[in-house]
């Protein structure tokens, strides 16, 4: 199989400034222009094309981007994720229906509120690895979930409806022409991939990869391990957290059935399935696992056992995701010794 | 002689029933070369434990200058002056070479996550700063020229000098080297002697273990002898070597001897 990393790494480093910059601008036209292929064989049955752009795919990008931090830079196998989404669409729709706050000055608080529930979760898991720390998460991922089942003030079981739009930036946002908020979610990626790049390559960037590696020897060598996975929790945290406000605005309605442990773990596949730890095969497979199954959707219930087909044969024709972790070594073959 | 640097006072520790070390008293002098020898299971491993923090002592203290520093949390310990290679190498396998020193220097950095996204001044100035150092330690080491390939696919013995120069990237006061040679053919055991020695004079304490007598005899200053986790000499190599409760503890005792 190609291998598509390397190359696109390779055009990367041989490239210049301004091809650079014209490749991110053309990648980023062409995202962009993605609401206007709903003609075209990308066409989604039943479901809108924008909207499936919208959720899953941007919803699952963005989740699985904050994800990615802990699980595959960090190596912490949290399957609680769902619940930091929740936080975020709750914080959302409690305050956009109680308070004259829209989902502009709501964010931050969504965020901030996210990011608590991660120091929540981080402080007593610390001390735990591998199984005994996915079980604990999985743990906190249901009772947010059953919390807020069991919690008449936020609407119980049925959630709490009529959420507001967010309001418009000199356009408005539509129900039936989902485009504004795919955009939106557009740039809400594109900052997200930008303070990743700057973490990765930095300090806490560092400090994560040698936690996953090997804890004890980053502890001896001087690495706050406690305090550099707590941040990597606090952070994924903020992600989810983001990306749970925004839902929350553009669903209108919430309710405990929209964070079920199964979106933790399709979130999990999806960074798996695209790479651990290399967000841009992250991005790649959240967004082919958020699309497949509204594209297949003709087949009814089928196409959920063609999900998990084309998952089963891409594991294994690719057990390390679409593009995995950087393996390439900077000087490019020095002495014939292959890819 | 100079003055003490890091000072083991009574040190005991026990595992369930098994005592793992028993009072071990141990100065190290600043700036010299002390070996730590003994047989296999004398304890040698857990006294570096016990510096570092991996353990904390049943009884007993280590003073890292004035500083009691049993207790204290192991990344704390390193920043304090005290760095260390393993005996089993655990080099960070996915980072390069450079990366792998660089985590090390980042001990001194004070830069944080914000800093970081922010990229502010201080954070571009410490990451600038922290690439340099970590070229110069390799050259110091002398495997500048692996900078960019991945730890993991570095020869044998470029690992193990990466794991020296990973630990000397914290800025350490003393270092402490778990069996540096192991696994080195006699040319490479010369070539670590001469490193260990540049290091020393670069002005860094350092305590070693090592199974090496002819290394150990030609590098250290002096000679701690651990047998089932007591010392049993400690003293000029030279001495030590003709110890014969030294010798009986490698090489065991005719029953009608004891």
């Amino acid at each position: 199989m190609i291998n598509l990393r390397d190359k696109g790494a390779q055009f990367w480093e041989r490239s210049n400034r301004p091809v650079r910059v014209l490749t991110v601008f053309a990648i980023v036209a062409v995202v962009a222009a993605l609401p206007y292929a709903g003609n075209t064989f990308l066409q989604t049955p039943v479901a809108a094309f924008d909207a499936v752009l919208v959720y899953p795919m941007g919803m699952f990008i963005l989740m699985a981007l904050g994800l990615n931090v802990v699980v595959g830079k960090s190596g912490m196998l949290d399957l609680g994720y769902v619940a930091f989404f929740a936080v975020g669409a709750y914080t959302m729709a409690i305050l956009g229906t109680r308070t004259g706050l829209n989902t502009w000055e709501i964010m931050p608080i969504g965020i901030a509120a996210a990011m608590f529930a991660g120091v929540l979760l981080a402080i007593p898991t610390l001390r735990l690895r591998g199984d005994y720390l996915a079980i604990v998460t999985l743990g906190f991922g249901e009772i947010v979930r059953v919390s807020a089942l069991n919690s008449e003030a936020i609407g119980g079981a049925l959630g709490i409806a009529g959420v507001p739009f967010p309001p418009g930036l000199g356009f408005e946002y539509q129900l039936l022409d989902q485009k504004y908020f795919y955009w939106t979610i557009v740039v809400m990626i594109l900052l997200v991939i930008w303070v990743i790049r700057r973490l990765t390559v930095r300090r806490p960037g560092r400090a994560w990869e040698s936690i996953r590696q090997d804890e004890d020897a980053a502890e001896l060598m001087g690495v706050s391990t406690y305090k550099y996975k707590i941040w990597a929790f606090v952070f994924g945290a903020a992600i989810g957290g983001g990306a749970g406000v925004f839902y929350a605005s553009r669903s209108m309605v919430i309710a405990p059935d929209n964070f079920t442990l199964n979106t933790s773990i399709l979130i999990l596949a999806c960074v798996v399935f695209g790479g651990m730890g290399n967000i841009w095969g992250v991005i790649v497979g959240a967004a082919i696992l958020g699309y497949l199954p509204d594209r297949f959707r003709f087949l009814s219930d089928a196409r959920l056992l063609l999900f998990g087909l084309v998952l089963v044969v891409f594991m294994n024709l690719r057990p390390e995701g679409i593009l995995p972790r950087k393996k390439r070594e900077k000087a490019i073959v020095k002495k014939g010794s292959g890819a | 002689m100079a003055k003490t640097i890091l000072n083991l006072k009574n040190l005991t520790i026990k595992f369930g029933g098994v005592t793992a070390l028993n009072s071990v008293n141990l100065e190290l002098k600043e700036g010299e070369i002390l070996a730590l020898i003994g047989p296999n299971g004398a304890g040698k491993t857990t006294v570096f434990n016990l510096i570092t923090g991996v353990y904390k002592p049943t009884s007993g203290n280590v003073f890292l200058g004035d500083v009691a520093i049993d207790g204290k949390k192991r990344h704390h310990i390193t920043k304090l002056g005290i760095a260390r290679t393993f005996q089993n190498i655990r080099l960070f396998g996915d980072m390069t070479t450079l990366e792998n020193v660089i985590t090390g220097t980042d001990v001194r950095n004070k830069v944080g996550l914000i800093g970081s996204i922010l990229g502010t001044p201080r954070s571009r100035r410490e990451e600038k700063a922290s690439i340099a150092k970590a070229h110069e330690i390799l050259k110091f080491i002398g495997i500048d020229e692996y900078a960019d390939r991945l730890a993991k696919n570095l020869p044998y013995g470029v690992q193990r000098r990466l794991e020296i120069a990973r630990a000397l990237g914290t800025e350490p006061k003393i270092l402490l080297l778990d069996e540096p040679a192991a696994g080195f053919n006699p040319q490479e055991k010369v070539e670590l002697a001469a490193i260990i020695k540049k290091i020393r004079d670069a002005g860094y304490t350092i305590l070693l273990i090592e199974h090496d007598m002819s290394l150990i005899m030609g590098i250290s200053d002096r000679v701690v002898v651990l047998d089932f986790g007591q010392k049993i000499a400690d003293d000029l190599p030279s001495v030590v070597q003709n110890d014969p409760q030294v010798i009986a503890a490698y090489l065991g005792v005719p029953e009608d001897a004891s």
